[in-house]
């Protein structure tokens, strides 16, 4: 049944509290993925939160 | 069932890049005109909203804003727009509204039955306001529009995303108010989006990372207001049901989630600690001397360990705290809701305080605050900055960018860096298909089938144009919808 489907996924990849072993690592700043974030990042207007006006909302 | 119906309402921030000032009101009207999803325009039946009616008993004349908002107001009446203009209010196939409240887009889901349904909706709302905004980019050339899904803009001003649950009439507010308060000071360890620097008014500076984004704009402990003043707990008493029977908790502390497992924990960990309060299965709660002041406290330290006074003159650490809420609640669910998403609820709660405790860096692929903190550490020493340093904030912000070739939190989903919750699948069939078993099913299918005679709409109700009404306010389980379904099969056709 397809609404199991992210109780399936979790139960694949996450460990239990009192194990140490598993579940998600720190993620691998060497990874390629890291470093074409390290790249997004660069590329953000330093500038672009100053601009970044808004009104109030609820 | 304790808390039958869910709900998320996410207000968006907007911005044209290519301009030296942004018009939101023009700019937040032509976002919706440009949505294509089939759905009712400009007939929300706004007489049926009550937003000025107190849980504590008494209504007030008005709601409060500030003196710049006051004045933007003025400003906005002289443009050449009616209310229903600027407001845009659609009603989509899927149930879900879609309008501009205070010049920012905002999805409000349908009312969810199930978590994950809840999620799915969420996410389908961010991918319906990315398919307007591509549109809109289009009419303009280039990408000058840009969203973000975010509570702040770093100067003073913060826009909502709150979170509303249905619960029972039957227990006075305040025993509501008492056992929730330590709570949602203490939620955002988990739900918290990060947060660059601080906005508080009259309070000491910080730099650095905060947990969440909306803690330096709780003020109050219990207020009606969610422009000024904001509370802990709102006190709008608006259930959108039988005020009879139900109250709806319309929650304004919390932050706009990324992450969709950070939103699942934020919404299924508050549910399960509700149907405790229902069931009155409690201890005595645990009572916070000055919650209000806490809230920054717990944001501006990202152990969960800072010392918090009780009224008892003893102290508590926030994840003292919420250890004590998984200890009470953390099985609610399997008696009260589906029984696979409350275990998968107690054990991801249980798991992310123990890691917070043990090993925090093992968050940084699921709770936001933390995937920033990774991130930006990364960044920190390979640019040579500080936590002081300006530009931080900036890439605070385009974390929460809603276009996938910028955002960063997409980045990482993208690099799979962070855990994914709902399937794609899943996210695609909510885009057009309202959550089964609920009213906002009915809702749906009158927007599908029955749109060009549907002359105001509602979360309660519908008004047609001959005179006709469908009147939801009682349909809240899935038997009441189904009864419903049955007792008009003509009017029903499409069941």
């Amino acid at each position: 049944m397809e609404m199991n489907d992210p109780l399936r996924r979790e139960e694949k990849k996450e460990s239990t509290p009192d194990r140490k072993d598993d579940g998600p690592s720190r993620p691998d700043v060497s990874r390629p993925g890291r470093d074409d974030l390290l790249k997004r990042m660069k590329k953000v207007d330093p500038k672009q939160s100053e601009k970044y006006k808004q009104r109030t909302g609820q | 069932m304790s808390v039958p119906l869910i709900g998320l309402e996410t207000e968006y921030g907007i911005i044209r890049e290519d301009l030296d000032t942004s018009d939101p009101v023009e700019e937040s009207m032509k976002l919706l005109e440009c949505c294509p999803r089939k759905s009712v325009f400009r007939a929300w039946a706004y007489h049926r909203e009550h937003t000025h009616v107190d849980m504590r008993g008494f209504q007030v004349d008005r709601l409060e804003q500030d003196e710049e908002e006051d004045e933007f107001c003025e400003q906005d009446r002289q443009r050449p727009y009616s209310y229903w203009e600027m407001k845009s209010d659609r009603v989509l196939v899927n149930g879900a509204r879609f309008y501009n409240d205070h010049t920012h887009p905002e999805y409000a889901t349908p009312e969810c039955r199930t978590l994950f349904d809840l999620v799915a909706h969420d996410l389908a709302g961010e991918e319906i306001v990315r398919e307007c905004v591509r549109r809109r980019n289009q009419d303009l050339g280039g990408s000058p529009l840009q969203v973000f899904k975010n509570n702040t803009d770093y100067s003073g001003h913060s826009y909502g995303t709150h979170d509303n649950y249905l619960i029972s009439r039957r227990l006075p507010f305040d025993t509501w108010v008492r056992y929730l308060v330590p709570f949602m000071v203490t939620r955002q360890l988990f739900a918290g989006a990060g947060k660059i620097g601080s906005e508080g008014r009259n309070d000491q500076p910080f730099y650095g990372l905060q947990l969440s984004q909306r803690s330096d704009f709780v003020e109050s402990l219990l207020s009606i207001e969610t422009m000024t003043k904001r509370p802990i707990i709102n006190t709008r008493d608006e259930p959108h049901a039988s005020t009879q029977d139900y109250r709806r908790l319309h929650l304004i502390i919390g932050d706009a989630n990324m992450s969709p497992y950070a939103t699942a924990l934020k919404v299924g960990t508050t549910r399960q600690v509700l149907a405790v309060i229902d069931q009155e299965r409690l201890p005595p709660a645990i009572e916070l001397a000055d919650p209000v002041s806490d809230i920054k406290r717990v944001s501006r330290d990202r152990t969960g360990q800072v010392a918090l006074k009780r009224t008892s003159g003893k102290t508590i650490t926030p994840l003292e705290i919420q250890e004590w809420y998984l200890e009470h609640a953390g099985n609610s669910g399997a008696e009260d809701g589906d029984p696979q998403e409350s275990e998968w609820v107690s054990r991801e709660w249980a798991r992310t305080l123990h890691d917070l405790r043990h090993q925090p860096e093992k968050l940084a692929d699921r709770i936001d605050w933390a995937i920033k903190e990774s991130l930006f550490n990364d960044f920190m020493e390979a640019e040579g900055l500080s936590w002081k340093d300006p530009v931080l904030q900036s890439v605070d912000l385009e974390y929460h960018n809603i276009d996938p070739d910028r955002g960063l939190y997409y980045g990482m989903q993208q690099a799979g860096e962070v855990t994914g919750l709902i399937p794609e699948k899943r996210i695609e069939k909510a885009l057009d298909t309202p959550p089964k078993g609920t009213r906002a099913e009915i809702r749906g299918q009158m927007v599908d089938r029955e749109l060009d005679r549907i002359k105001k709409i509602h979360w309660t109700g519908i008004e047609f144009d001959n005179g006709d009404t469908l009147d939801l306010t009682d349909i809240i389980l899935p038997e009441d919808v189904e009864r419903m379904l049955n007792s008009n099969k003509e009017q029903f056709a499409w069941k």
